[in-house]
């Protein structure tokens, strides 16, 4: 097998996030974390879908590995954002952690349901939400293959 | 009159020839002897003395007979004169040689029909030598021209007479005969004609024997022995019964009454002769249908006692006798005044007012209590049913008498216990109306009155619809269409809301009880009747209340969602950003800026921690949770290991015994083991901790669950203040917490049916104690 460290560069991940706080925690988070990785951030699933869909602005967008979705967002929720990325044959390749204050069962249902890749919700400690980032990055930054992009070793891409 | 006037006739016709006159007589030719004879004024004829046949006759003789002499000539005389009653036997008499002279007849001949003519007869009988008689000669006069001349105004009045008389016997609805002494019959009627079936002609002369066969010649002669004023002067015969017989053989049964009649031929009887066979029908039909009423008389229940007009007993059956103690024959001819002594003479001239048939169309008598007297002279209590019955002796009363002592004393009984169930009826504390089948009231009570605003008799024999005017007739309907039985069985009526209806007009919400009550007069159902306007209105307040609840709970659960997303949000920022400040800059900012960083990271903390608890609380009340049999001591084991950081920091120990099966929803069964036994961790003295957890099953469903510690324990006076909301007893230095952990705790048990207590002094730790249903304990 060959090393799973990481020879690709740093991972594009999608951050969807209206609350700017958030954001920056985040970013704050990640930087804690020592994480490499290109966030990208929208504010709105609107917004979300025509990063992923190079429209616009977006037209030089990268196609991100991972997206990080919250579900309460203006203009167009998560779960939307969700349901139409697995259902667009291009986007539903790239996995989407669900990232949200709610511990509804419903919400954490209907996410697996639309075939979310894993469900977080965000520690009201700043602690436990650093621990929580750090633990998202040690796994999906570092030991995740992604379509397109491969794993660490090029040569291992199906 | 007449007798003289015949006496003149007849001596006008002497013809005794004297013997001068023999001698020259013998000396005058046949031929003028003939002549003499052919030509005399009166009738001669010659009959031979063994048929009386006609060998000769004079002119006159023919004249009188109206006919050619050679249609006569050689016929006898029955055939000649067949309209001549008696002639016969005179013609009898003279041919053994007697001689009649001046015999008086009458009748019709063929020669003249329909006229009746009289005539003077002298009858001798001729000799021949042996002296025996050879022919019979006759000499007739008729004197009929002579009497029209001679006694014409005699004669009309005698007519006149006789016809009155005869039109009188015509006219006789009875059938009359008049008899002579030998017993033959000398004068009838048509009557007497239609009744024995024979012609006029056919009787006249008869023997009546020949119609009466028995007892009316026996009466004759008894008559016969008596004078004709010893029979005349009582009126013979006062009806007698016999026998008559018709032509055709045939019988039937007659009434006779004799008089005497005296005429010329002697002293006649005249009979007056009905057929009575209807009449005996009717008696025998009468003696029959007694005899059958007699039998119903002795076979009746009651005593049957028929008194007459005078108030006498005149007719009575066994159960009579049995009932007063006297014989048959002790009491008829009494008055029934001796066993009835009062009531029943009102009640009969009442009656006696009354005419038959009036009576019996208004029924008499529909039974009324009066009281019959022993011959012992005790007393009993009777019903007697009265009607007319109407009778040769005039109107009589039938009297049926019972006796209801066992009636009158179950009535007794009843009245009794009517009284007591009246007195539980007033007593009730609803409104109570008994109701017929046909929906009147016809009982009711006190609070009855009150409760729809009439007086009692306003309301006694009205429609119950007055008062409940919809859906109780229908109720009593359909139960009706149950039997008693059923209905009963039944139970009917488990409270059925109806409206009630005041005098005023004015209604009110009711609840009524049915019930079926048999009685005397059929089924009758009571119906208890509750006003239930506070119930209502309480009801419709609870309503209200509960709208009102859920209501708020609604906006508790809005709120629990603003708290839990929108309110949780920004207070995470306000969390993560003062704890980010802290972290980062601690030691950089001087002190003072150090203890307000810290302040704002406690109290965003604190405010975290309250709103968590906070949406727990509302969290349990509301959403559908499912109580399903979970393991108590899995739910305390799991609750244990949530706890775990906290009872190996304290060095807890905790027990607990074998817990059962119970009804729960687990997660909050888990809750509810986890706060009590947190608190018993958290509120510890200087010791440590000593936990036992138990249950024992109080009633077959439910258990009780004892948490115990040896904790700092609670005054008396704050037990019910801890289960409140935000309640704490100890200051935020010395404990953290909310005031919500308690609270969910009642909120859980109460949400099961259980309820929560805590017992507990000051310093020597508490018992905390829910109830909750449950099954066996685990083994």
């Amino acid at each position: 097998m060959m090393s799973n460290e990481r020879k690709r560069g740093p991972v594009d991940v999608l951050l969807v996030e209206d609350s700017p706080g958030d954001v920056r925690l985040t970013q704050e988070a990640f930087r804690n974390a020592h994480a490499s990785l290109n966030l990208h951030v929208t504010s709105d699933g609107v917004e979300a879908m025509s990063f992923l869909r190079r429209e616009g602005e977006h037209e030089h967008a990268p196609r991100p590995n991972l997206i990080l979705l919250d579900l309460n967002l203006p203009r167009m929720d998560g779960r939307e954002v969700l349901a139409q990325i697995k259902q667009d044959a291009a986007l539903k390749t790239i996995p989407v952690v669900i990232l949200t204050t709610s511990e509804a069962e419903t919400d954490i249902r209907k996410s697996y349901q639309l075939q979310a890749s894993c469900y977080l919700t965000k520690p009201s400690q700043l602690e436990e939400f650093e621990h929580l980032v750090s633990s998202l990055s040690s796994f999906w930054l570092t030991k995740v293959w992604f379509t397109g992009r491969g794993g660490p070793d090029e040569s291992q891409l199906d | 009159m007449e007798e003289i006037m015949i006496s003149d006739v007849k001596s006008q016709l002497q013809l005794q020839p004297s013997d001068e006159h023999r001698e020259k007589l013998s000396r005058l030719s046949l031929v003028q002897l003939e002549l003499a004879y052919r030509k005399a004024p009166v009738g001669f004829a010659l009959f031979d003395s063994k048929e009386f046949r006609l060998l000769s006759m004079n002119d006159n003789w023919a004249e009188m007979m109206d006919v050619p002499s050679h249609q006569v000539l050689n016929k006898t005389i029955e055939e000649i004169a067949p309209g001549l009653a008696g002639i016969v036997e005179m013609f009898e008499i003279v041919a053994q040689g007697g001689k009649i002279e001046n015999q008086f007849i009458k009748g019709e001949l063929p020669g003249r029909p329909g006229v009746e003519r009289h005539w003077l007869v002298n009858y001798t009988p001729m000799f021949d030598k042996e002296g025996t008689v050879e022919a019979i000669s006759t000499v007739s006069l008729e004197i009929s021209a002579e009497k029209q001349l001679v006694a014409m105004g005699i004669r009309a009045h005698v007519a006149q007479t006789e016809a009155k008389y005869r039109g009188l016997l015509e006219a006789a609805p009875d059938a009359m005969i008049v008899v002579n002494q030998s017993g033959e019959i000398v004068l009838l009627n048509v009557q007497a004609e239609k009744q024995f079936g024979y012609s006029r002609d056919e009787l006249v002369g008869q023997q009546v024997k020949n119609l009466i066969p028995e007892g009316f010649a026996e009466r004759l002669i008894a008559d016969g022995t008596r004078t004709a004023a010893e029979a005349l002067a009582p009126q013979m015969g006062t009806g007698i019964e016999l026998s008559g017989c018709r032509k055709d053989g045939s019988k039937f049964p007659i009434e006779i009454m004799l008089s005497p009649l005296e005429s010329d031929e002697g002293i006649l009887v005249t009979a007056a002769i009905r057929d009575i066979s209807v009449r005996k029908r009717a008696e025998q039909h009468l003696a029959q249908t007694e005899a059958k009423y007699r039998g119903l008389l002795e076979a009746a229940p009651d005593a049957m006692v028929v008194v007459n007009k005078g108030g006498d007993i005149v007719l009575l059956n066994v159960q009579a006798e049995v009932q007063f103690g006297y014989r048959r024959d002790e009491l008829l001819g009494q008055q029934v005044k001796n066993i009835i002594p009062e009531g029943f003479a009102e009640r009969l001239i009442a009656d006696g007012i009354r005419s038959a048939t009036e009576a019996l169309t208004q029924q008499i008598g529909t039974g009324i209590e009066l009281y019959g007297q022993r011959k012992d002279g005790t007393e009993f209590p009777i019903e007697i049913m009265l009607s007319p019955l109407e009778s040769v002796e005039g109107i009589l009363t039938t009297a049926a008498i019972r006796n209801i002592s066992v009636r009158k004393a179950a009535e007794a009984h009843l009245i009794q216990m009517e009284a007591r169930y009246r007195g539980l009826l007033e007593a009730a504390p609803d409104a109570m109306v008994v109701v017929d089948k046909d929906g009147q009231i016809v009982l009711l009570n006190v609070q009855a009155e009150k409760q729809f605003g009439y007086l009692r008799d306003e309301l006694i024999g009205q429609q119950v619809q007055r008062i409940i005017p919809e859906g109780f007739a229908e109720r009593i309907i359909a139960d009706g269409l149950r039997s008693v039985e059923d209905a009963l069985a039944q139970e009917i009526g488990t409270g059925i809301e109806l409206l009630g209806q005041r005098k005023d007009g004015s209604e009110f919400p009711i609840e009524i009880m049915l019930s079926p009550l048999e009685s005397i007069k059929g089924v009758l159902v009571t119906a208890a009747i509750r006003d239930i306007t506070t119930r209502k209105k309480a009801a419709e307040t609870l309503l209200q209340k509960v709208d009102e609840l859920n209501r708020s709970n609604g906006e508790l659960e809005q709120f629990a969602y603003i708290a839990s997303h929108d309110l949780q949000e920004p207070l995470r920022m306000v969390s993560s950003y003062t704890q980010l400040l802290a972290k980062r800059y601690k030691g950089k900012l001087g002190s003072d800026a150090d203890e307000f960083i810290s302040f704002a990271v406690d109290g965003a903390s604190r405010m975290q921690r309250l709103i968590r608890d906070l949406l727990v609380y509302s969290r349990v009340g509301t959403g559908v949770y499912e109580f399903r049999s979970v393991s108590s001591e899995g739910a305390l084991q799991q609750a244990l290991t949530n706890l775990s950081g906290a009872i190996s920091e304290s060095g807890a120990i905790v027990s607990y015994e074998h817990l059962p099966v119970a009804l729960a929803n687990e997660m909050q069964l888990v809750q509810l083991f986890q706060n009590l036994v947190g608190n018993a961790i958290k509120y510890r003295t200087s010791a440590i901790p000593i936990i036992n957890i138990s249950a024992v099953r109080e009633t077959d469903l439910h258990w009780k669950f004892s948490v115990q510690d040896n904790g700092l324990g609670i005054e008396p006076q704050h037990f019910e203040r801890i289960f409140g909301l935000f309640q704490r007893l100890h200051k935020r230095d010395e404990f953290s917490g909310t005031g919500i952990g308690l609270a969910i705790c009642k909120k859980i048990v109460e949400r099961h049916g259980g309820t929560i207590s805590v017992r507990s002094r000051l310093g020597e730790g508490s018992i905390f104690q829910f109830t909750m249903e449950g099954g066996d304990s685990q083994t």
